[in-house]
């Protein structure tokens, strides 16, 4: 089973990024659950959203406590609350300038780094990161496919729908890894 | 999302029934209980938005609005006022369906003795949430459970599957009985859970769930009428009518999941036994922490542990034969459960020491208040949890578990 979670905050479409992972993991046969927690629909505050893909049905309806994989919208939320349970092969996914060398301080884990915003800016997008960061996503995780993520991104997208989907690629082309510290 | 929520999969997984004419989508729980409510063809639907009941609302009207839902959409002032409205369409003899959550229970509460006492077979769903003050918009059972007295049926359900087909069944047996029904399923890990969802064909399902029609009806052409002062005498033979027709669930209720397995390839029972071979101990659970004492019990039968798992679907009326003949010969159960009464306890934990009271041999019980207030539980926690239950003496009150 693969667990993720994504952090974000109201409004920056974190929720509707975990929908359309799931989509997209639901579209390629896996069985999948996805939900989001926030206290009350408000701009501003902390979204957490939940994904569990697995080729059986998934039973337990409970948060996810070791995740496999964190997409992280800004990096203000990284606190050491959201990275409790993570272990040397989880992957984090930060929005963010900074390469990721430069979160090395955050302990044996993954990181990837998308300078997001830069992209979604440059695709015509302003401030709305989320297909940026799950093309990047589906790079580092190895999954889902990037061409059903990108049908899946284009059936969703309320509007500017070519500059989705050019982002997903952009993310997906351009995420920068660094592997966990070796033991 | 609605593009999201109607994108058809590649091929269903070989080991799902899929019958034709079935559709296989990703939904929220709460928006496959509107698919389930929009199968069962209820003619007026009155109801208020209440977080996390909302996402019912939105997608009836979504599906109402795509000319799928052929419903009356009274948009009411109020859950008070919603649930009035209920009754008197129901009274009328139509079927009525409406979803609430929480603090919109607790203001239809006059109204949902009013329901039972009218006989109205009204179909709800409850979204369980944190009850105020303090606000919050946490999974926790107290909602529903508070309404354990009001004379409804109710079915507690552990995903979004189970929460459409049980609105369908839910129907079959109100109507039968003439009482109304709540199905019950938690915040967030079910309400805004997407999963992979089979909506069953409509044909099917008006195979299964004929029209309402019922003898009696409010019409001006028949001059019929319901809520005249009655004696005591009366009122006492209305009060045990409602109790036989209570009665009568249980074994209605069996015969409409039969019914409904046989049809549609799922079905659920009134409880469930998960791995109970010669167990030392049954995790006894309602609600989505059912699913989570599915993997727990695995684990523990991974580590030679004797553990199985008593789901719970039926509370009311509480299935009292069936749960004593499940637990014939476990020598210990341990409740894990989502809710509080202050001084009682775990509800479940009172209820189920109250069926056993008498039985020959009864097994110990545990009562452990772990979730309540929507704090995680994992498999790994409820295996903790059931090892401590499994070497401690029990002791009458509920014990908080975190």
């Amino acid at each position: 089973m693969l667990q993720l979670r994504i952090q974000g905050r109201g409004g920056q479409g974190a929720q509707l990024a975990g929908e359309v992972l799931a989509t997209a993991f639901f579209q390629e046969g896996k069985y999948v659950q996805a939900y989001s927690t926030y206290g009350g629909a408000r701009r501003g505050t902390p979204v957490s959203t939940f994904i569990r893909v697995d080729d059986d049905p998934v039973r337990e309806r409970c948060d996810i406590e070791e995740p496999d994989a964190i997409i992280c919208f800004d990096p203000s939320l990284l606190s050491p609350a959201l990275l409790t349970g993570v272990t040397a092969k989880t992957v984090l996914l930060v929005n963010s300038v900074r390469g990721p060398e430069e979160f090395a301080d955050l302990g044996d884990l993954r990181v990837a780094t998308i300078d997001a915003l830069t992209i979604a800016r440059g695709n015509g997008l302003g401030r709305i990161v989320n297909s940026t960061l799950l093309g990047a996503f589906a790079r580092v995780v190895g999954a889902p496919d990037l061409d059903v993520l990108v049908e899946v991104i284009r059936q969703v997208s309320p509007r500017k729908v070519d500059e989705n989907m050019k982002s997903t690629r952009d993310g997906y082309e351009l995420v920068r890894m660094r592997e966990g510290a070796p033991r | 999302m609605s593009a999201t929520a109607t994108a058809p999969r590649s091929s269903p997984p070989a080991n799902e029934v899929q019958l034709a004419g079935d559709m296989r989508l990703l939904l929220s729980g709460n928006h496959a209980v509107s698919y389930g409510a929009m199968r069962a063809r209820p003619q007026v639907v009155p109801i208020y938005p209440i977080t996390p009941q909302t996402p019912i609302a939105e997608k009836i009207s979504d599906l109402q609005l795509a000319g799928d839902f052929d419903v009356d959409l009274m948009t009411a002032e109020s859950e008070h006022s919603a649930m009035s409205a209920c009754i008197t369409a129901s009274l009328t003899g139509v079927r009525v369906f409406t979803a609430t959550a929480s603090q919109g229970l607790f203001l239809m509460h006059e109204m949902l003795h009013y329901a039972s006492g009218a006989r109205a077979p009204i179909v709800m769903v409850n979204v369980n949430r944190t009850i105020g003050s303090p606000w919050g918009f946490w999974p926790d059972q107290t909602d529903s459970l508070a309404q354990r007295d009001t004379g409804w049926i109710q079915y507690y359900t552990e995903n979004g599957q189970e929460s459409l087909d049980t609105v369908i069944q839910a129907f079959k047996v109100a109507e039968e009985v003439l009482l109304p029904a709540m199905v019950v399923h938690e915040a967030f890990y079910v309400s805004h859970a997407l999963e992979p969802v089979t909506v069953p064909s409509q044909e099917r399902v008006d195979a299964y769930l004929p029209p309402f029609d019922p003898v009696h009806k409010l019409d001006t052409e028949i001059g019929e009428s319901w809520g005249n002062v009655v004696n005591q005498d009366m009122f006492y033979r209305h009060r045990k009518d409602l109790g036989t027709a209570m009665n009568q669930v249980l074994e209605v209720s069996v015969r409409a999941d039969a019914e409904y397995a046989d049809m549609m390839g799922r079905g659920y029972g009134i409880l469930e036994k998960y791995r109970t071979e010669d167990a030392d101990m049954l995790i006894v659970a309602f609600g989505a922490m059912v699913g989570t004492a599915r993997v727990a019990v695995d684990m523990l039968r991974a580590a030679g542990k004797a553990v199985g798992l008593l789901k719970i679907k039926l509370f009311r009326p509480f299935p009292v034969e069936a749960v004593r003949a499940a637990v014939a010969g476990v020598p210990r159960l341990v409740v894990m459960e989502r809710n509080f009464s202050p001084g009682g306890g775990g509800v479940l934990h009172q209820e189920l020491k109250a069926a056993l009271y008498g039985m020959p041999d009864p097994p110990a019980v545990h009562g452990y208040l772990a979730g309540v207030g929507g704090v995680n539980v994992s498999p790994k926690k409820m295996v903790e949890l059931a090892e401590k239950a499994l070497t401690d003496e029990p002791v009458p009150d509920s014990v908080w578990q975190r």
